[in-house]
């Protein structure tokens, strides 16, 4: 009889872990510690500034609530609410719902998500910690702000082709630890590679607008809004080969670069909203990380 | 010679004199006034030079854990100081050559003077924390000092991908 009690309880435990992230998506209040890593896999992100209108309505900008024009080489696209309004927001979304735009770029209904939102890159996310940053999302003040269709000529404005490019250009992938390589490493690919997606503005494109792979990093001249994304690769005369370890950190940290000038662009808003919130041992992560990359030789100007 | 043909030929002498001193002084006053302004700008961008020096060594006490609290404070006070330097620098309005300065800087100068205000304050601020012997004082003051900076450079330098530094 209690053989069978005990035999109950572990089975009990090996399925509660499997049925926490339902159970908590129920729960009203989420745990502190849930909240926190959510906060900061949303700092990881740059803060999601892109959701942000900075540009359009300055510092008083309502957060997160979408609407900033986002200029790419296919048109102007208009980041969407992402507070927990349930008409415009994403109140209404379930843990599952969650995961799956984050993963694979589509809505509740099953509707594609335009890929200037870097779901390739969130792929590589876990699911705690995307569980996490849902419940994160779900705790700032909700704003009410519709969204907008894009600016973009046909048929990068029509929904339908991105059936096409996700067949050309999205293999989404988990990131599996190196067992080869230190704990600091994972974790630094792990922030580059899928939450900070610093390759979605620091590598070129393709002219189909998938990532140039052989460019990983390097820098690209169509970065977001127009502007420049310089190489981060450890080049020395054209990436930050002549950074140390503690000038990468120091710059996520504050915006400020070696030579004591400040950050311009997008990158000053993810600093500021993001990556300067997270704890020391991350940006160390991202910086060893960085630093172990093969040096590519890319300069990125206007002129070229 | 008459008493009036000569009177006529000094005039003359005396015009032809005196323009050619104009001309001539039109000309270095010009080539003068390229060479003020090519050496303005230099100026301009050895102040600011100077600013990010500062602002570079306080980095590299505070990146590398140096200490020296009392070198952050006067790094911090040389760039509240240079606040003054600024405005005077970039009186004229200039923008050839290889200058990133806007010109929103001369089209609304009491904008431009406040931004520099509240960059010396931040200094000052930082200046402040970095010698109470508070640690917990010197973030906030150095992040108030980072969005000073952006706080001048958004409105009044022109952005990266417009540098002449990236042409």
């Amino acid at each position: 009889m209690s053989a069978a009690l005990i035999a109950m309880c572990i089975i009990m435990f090996a399925i509660l872990p499997a049925n926490a992230t339902a159970a908590e998506s129920l729960a009203t209040q989420p745990s502190q510690a849930k909240l926190a890593n959510g906060e900061r896999i949303f700092a990881a992100t740059g803060g999601c500034t892109c959701h942000t209108n900075y540009p359009g309505e300055g510092a008083n900008a309502p957060q997160l609530a979408g609407g900033r024009a986002l200029e790419t080489p296919f048109g102007v696209f208009y980041s969407t609410n992402i507070t927990p309004d349930p008409e415009t927001g994403i109140g209404r979304f379930s843990d599952a719902d969650f995961i799956r735009a984050m993963r694979e770029g589509r809505s509740p209904n099953g509707e594609h998500y335009f890929p200037v939102f870097p779901y390739p890159a969130f792929a590589g996310l876990s699911d705690q910690d995307l569980v996490d940053m849902r419940a994160y999302l779900a705790s700032i003040p909700a704003v009410k702000r519709a969204n907008k269709p894009p600016d973009a000529p046909f048929p990068f404005s029509w929904r339908a082709t991105i059936t096409g490019w996700k067949l050309v250009n999205f293999d989404p992938q988990r990131i599996a630890d190196d067992p080869t390589r230190t704990r600091v490493w994972n974790r630094g690919r792990y922030l580059v590679s899928a939450a900070s997606h610093c390759g979605e503005c620091h590598t070129p494109r393709t002219l189909t607008g998938g990532l140039d792979e052989t460019l990983a990093l390097a820098g690209s001249k169509d970065g977001p809004e127009g502007q420049l994304a310089p190489n981060i690769t450890p080049h020395d005369a054209t990436g930050i080969g002549k950074w140390s370890r503690a000038d990468l950190v120091w710059y996520l940290e504050t915006g400020f670069k070696p030579d004591g000038d400040d950050t311009q662009g997008l990158m000053s808003e993810v600093i500021e909203h993001g990556y300067a919130n997270l704890p020391t041992e991350d940006l160390e992560a991202i910086a060893e990380y960085l630093q172990s990359l093969p040096a590519i030789e890319n300069r990125v100007t206007r002129g070229d | 010679m008459r008493r009036s043909s000569m009177t006529l030929s000094i005039l003359v002498t005396v015009l032809l004199s005196l323009s050619f001193a104009f001309l001539s002084n039109a000309n270095i006053a010009s080539a003068d006034g390229h060479e003020q302004d090519e050496a303005r700008v230099k100026y301009r961008q050895t102040v600011m030079s100077g600013i990010g020096n500062n602002m570079g060594a306080i980095g590299d006490i505070m990146k590398n854990r140096l200490g020296m609290p009392a070198a952050i404070a006067i790094h911090a006070n040389q760039m509240a100081d240079s606040a003054a330097l600024i405005a005077p620098a970039f009186k004229q309005r200039i923008m050839d050559g290889p200058n990133d300065a806007k010109a929103e800087i001369w089209q609304d100068w009491a904008k431009f003077e406040e931004a520099i205000a509240t960059y010396e304050e931040a200094a000052r601020g930082l200046a402040t924390a970095a010698a109470s012997g508070d640690p917990k004082a010197v973030g906030p003051a150095m992040r108030a000092l980072g969005k000073s900076c952006g706080g001048c450079h958004k409105p009044f330098r022109k952005p990266k991908e417009e540098s002449y530094k990236n042409q």
